[in-house]
């Protein structure tokens, strides 16, 4: 093994809040691991558990959210719906033979760049403990 | 009066003034059992049945029948199923009459179904008209998530090996959605071409993504009837997945799908105080 | 007179044949019997009346690649894919026996398909005769038997202490050689007394009950899953999806089912099939009307898994029934 395993992150941010907080880390100029790959999405309560599973099923190491702090939705109450949907499936995937762990879900608003880079950093951590997941690629 | 003599009066009745255009019941097979069986006219009745083979949820099929009135034969756990369909507002409560039968469980090649052991309902949860005597509840606790246990029990890598080798026998003839009084969707998220979640393939990846999110789709939606299971050909233990995020629905939620017609799903609510263990 | 194999003779050949092509037998998994790649002939089981699936997989594929474009060079190279390896079926029944050369009509046909070629070239059939029917068994109504050796490379029938073997075909005779068998001492046991269906006619029939009501509330039980096709030893519609990967494409074709409510959709929408009745008797009008008429031979074979896998039991055999009353009624 001569190459370093680094793992793959999907990560879907919303818009209003850790989108933006991720900018703030730019901005800041507060450096975080080149491992996440960022989809924006307009709020956590957009994320279909599906798109998920898929990103799993397409060979990430690792599925991030990141949404505003619950009560500060700018659709008022996406992030309550969602974590419903995220408390279910999160034991869904260890069922299912996905460490939980893979799964993370933080609240990040836009002046956190700082704890944006630090979730990152962390999260990139804990994959590379776990390792690859291994996986069939399929569309 | 016997309860399937109730069922024919009753049956009549209703045909007969013309409160509903067809009765939807059980009626006897070809092999031994019985199936659904669709009575249009008052001089139909007398050909429903109702035994212990009487395995199907008939609630599946009031989703064909939007805006026509119909009675239907419901076991326990086929009333829940209507609930379901009525929380959901898929169907409409005053176009339905829920002709509600005491359930003996279903037996299965003369062996008690599994759910059937499990659930012990043996009157439904809702109805018009009650065919039989009511008999009590003897639900079993702990069978309620057997099977489940033992799965949480397992290692991950035993877990993943346990559900590639049951995905991998599956033939995507999708008899478990056709089958279920919950899947409706106008086109299911497996055979949308894009966004295309699901390949067409029939290998194990796409198997996988296809049983893992058709379980999650009914999420504190699924009632428990087990139809899944039973119609699987390959015999893939879907009610280990089902009853999973039942366990799970009711742990954190306290919900069962299909008691009540008015209470909320869990996910079509919140509550903003709920700790639900991503750091609130 | 006939030739005979011991029993144990028996499964040392399978041991050698396991050795040197891919055997595929009966065998059972998580409660099914089904068709499946095996090189342990311990686990084979020789005592059973049908498989829950049947062995069409082994000839058509429920998914496979028909071809891979390969752009790594800079150019687009198209490979199609081939079939590498010799195939013995053992155990598969008469009734499926015809199913595969029923399969092979459509196949085979000019253009024939290359891959499907392929599978029915590599592939010997070793068949086994039935000495008792299932209760949905109604195979000599539909043009072949228990005991028909005509789609086999070779027939074993079950006798005591082994099988008789009727030797068909070269490629059996190739599998099979004459210095593993010996003459037969005993007279073939009878085959299985299966159930009549009353199909003579019925491709008319079925003309003249077209448009019959009886399609639509046959419908109103039907699920539209696709059990019935999949089960079936002789459906044959697929479906084509091209996949990019890594440096390339792949080509694929996997099962379909005229169930399906997207099967006949076409762009823009329309849908000549839209509704459940139309559906559902295009299933048993392609079996029992188009395919003979195009064919000349039944397109069910029998094997009544479909009676048995229907979730709300659609059985062909008591719409056959209705249909011959339908049909005189018009």
């Amino acid at each position: 093994m001569g190459v370093e395993f680094e793992p793959r992150i999907v990560g879907f941010l919303c818009n209003w809040c850790s989108y933006a907080g991720a900018d703030m880390a730019g901005t800041s100029r507060i450096s975080y691991p080149p491992n996440l790959r960022v989809i924006r999405v307009p709020c956590s309560g957009r994320v279909d558990p599906i798109l998920i599973v898929k990103s799993f099923q397409m060979g990430a190491d690792g599925v991030l959210v990141a949404g505003c702090h619950p009560g500060d939705c700018h659709y008022a109450e996406g992030n309550y719906y969602a974590r419903r949907r995220f408390a279910m499936l999160r034991p869904f995937l260890e069922y299912l033979g996905i460490e939980g762990d893979r799964f993370r879900v933080e609240w990040v608003s836009a002046s956190e760049g700082r704890k944006f880079s630090e979730v990152v950093s962390s999260f990139t951590n804990q994959l590379t403990e776990l390792g690859p997941r291994a996986t069939g690629a399929a569309v | 009066m016997s309860q399937i003599e109730n069922v024919h009066t009753k049956a009549r009745e209703l045909l007969e003034s013309q409160a509903v255009d067809c009765v939807i019941g059980f009626g006897k097979g070809t092999t031994g059992g019985s199936r659904p069986l669709f009575v249009y006219g008052p001089e139909g009745v007398e050909d429903l049945i109702f035994d212990e083979t009487c395995a199907h949820n008939l609630a599946k099929y009031l989703l064909n029948r939007k805006g026509k009135t119909t009675a239907v034969v419901l076991k326990a756990c086929d009333a829940r199923a209507v609930n379901l369909l009525l929380s959901e507002h898929q169907i409409e409560r005053d176009k339905v009459y829920m002709i509600g039968v005491v359930c003996p469980g279903i037996k299965e090649n003369g062996e008690p179904r599994d759910t059937c052991l499990r659930c012990g309902q043996r009157t439904p949860v809702s109805y018009d008209y009650l065919a039989g005597e009511p008999e009590e509840a003897t639900v079993d606790a702990e069978l309620q998530y057997k099977g489940v246990a033992e799965m949480e029990a397992m290692s991950m890598a035993e877990r993943k090996a346990f559900w590639e080798a049951q995905f991998d026998r599956c033939i995507r003839c999708y008899a478990c959605r056709q089958v279920c009084p919950g899947c409706y969707c106008d086109e299911c998220f497996v055979e949308r071409l894009d966004p295309l979640w699901v390949g067409i393939r029939i290998a194990p990846s796409e198997n996988e993504m296809w049983n893992a999110m058709r379980a999650f789709h009914l999420t504190g939606r699924c009632i428990g009837c087990d139809q899944c299971e039973r119609v699987c050909p390959v015999g893939i233990p879907l009610s280990l997945l089902n009853r999973k995020l039942e366990k799970e629905v009711y742990e954190t939620f306290g919900y069962e799908a299909g008691m009540d017609p008015e209470a909320a799903p869990p996910f079509a609510t919140y509550k903003k105080e709920e700790s639900l263990g991503f750091g609130e | 007179m006939s030739k005979f194999i011991s029993r144990k003779d028996l499964l040392s050949w399978l041991e050698g044949v396991s050795s040197e092509k891919d055997l595929v037998a009966p065998v059972q998994v998580e409660g099914r019997l089904l068709f499946r790649r095996t090189g342990d002939v311990s686990e084979i089981v020789l005592d059973y009346t049908n498989t829950d699936l049947s062995p069409r997989e082994f000839f058509f594929p429920a998914t496979e690649t028909l071809f891979t474009v390969d752009k790594s060079n800079g150019r687009a190279e198209l490979e199609p894919t081939r079939v590498e390896r010799d195939t013995v079926i053992f155990g598969m029944r008469p009734c499926d026996a015809k199913g595969m050369a029923a399969l092979a009509l459509p196949y085979l046909q000019d253009p024939a398909d290359s891959l499907f070629a392929q599978h029915r070239e590599r592939t010997a059939i070793v068949g086994l005769s039935c000495l008792k029917a299932c209760p949905e068994c109604f195979c000599t109504s539909m043009g072949t038997g228990p005991d028909d050796a005509a789609n086999v490379d070779i027939l074993l029938t079950e006798a005591a202490d082994g099988y008789m073997v009727e030797v068909m075909t070269d490629k059996g005779k190739a599998l099979m050689p004459d210095s593993l068998l010996s003459e037969a001492k005993a007279d073939k046991p009878a085959p299985a007394q299966v159930p009549l269906v009353p199909a003579e006619g019925i491709s008319a029939r079925l003309r003249e009950a077209f448009d019959d009501i009886y399609w639509s509330r046959l419908a109103d039980r039907c699920l539209h899953c696709n059990v019935c096709s999949y089960v079936c030893p002789t459906c044959y519609c697929f479906d084509i999806r091209d996949y990019s990967e890594k440096g390339g494409a792949v080509r694929v074709r996997t099962w379909e089912s005229c169930q399906s409510p997207g099967f006949t959709k076409a762009a823009g929408g329309h849908n000549p099939r839209a509704d459940k009745g139309t559906r559902l008797r295009q299933r048993f009008a392609h079996k029992l009307l188009y395919y003979p008429e195009e064919f000349g031979t039944s397109h069910c074979t029998g094997c009544g898994r479909c009676v048995k896998a229907c979730p709300v039991n659609i059985d062909i055999r008591e719409i056959i029934g209705d249909v011959q009353k339908l049909g005189k009624a018009n």
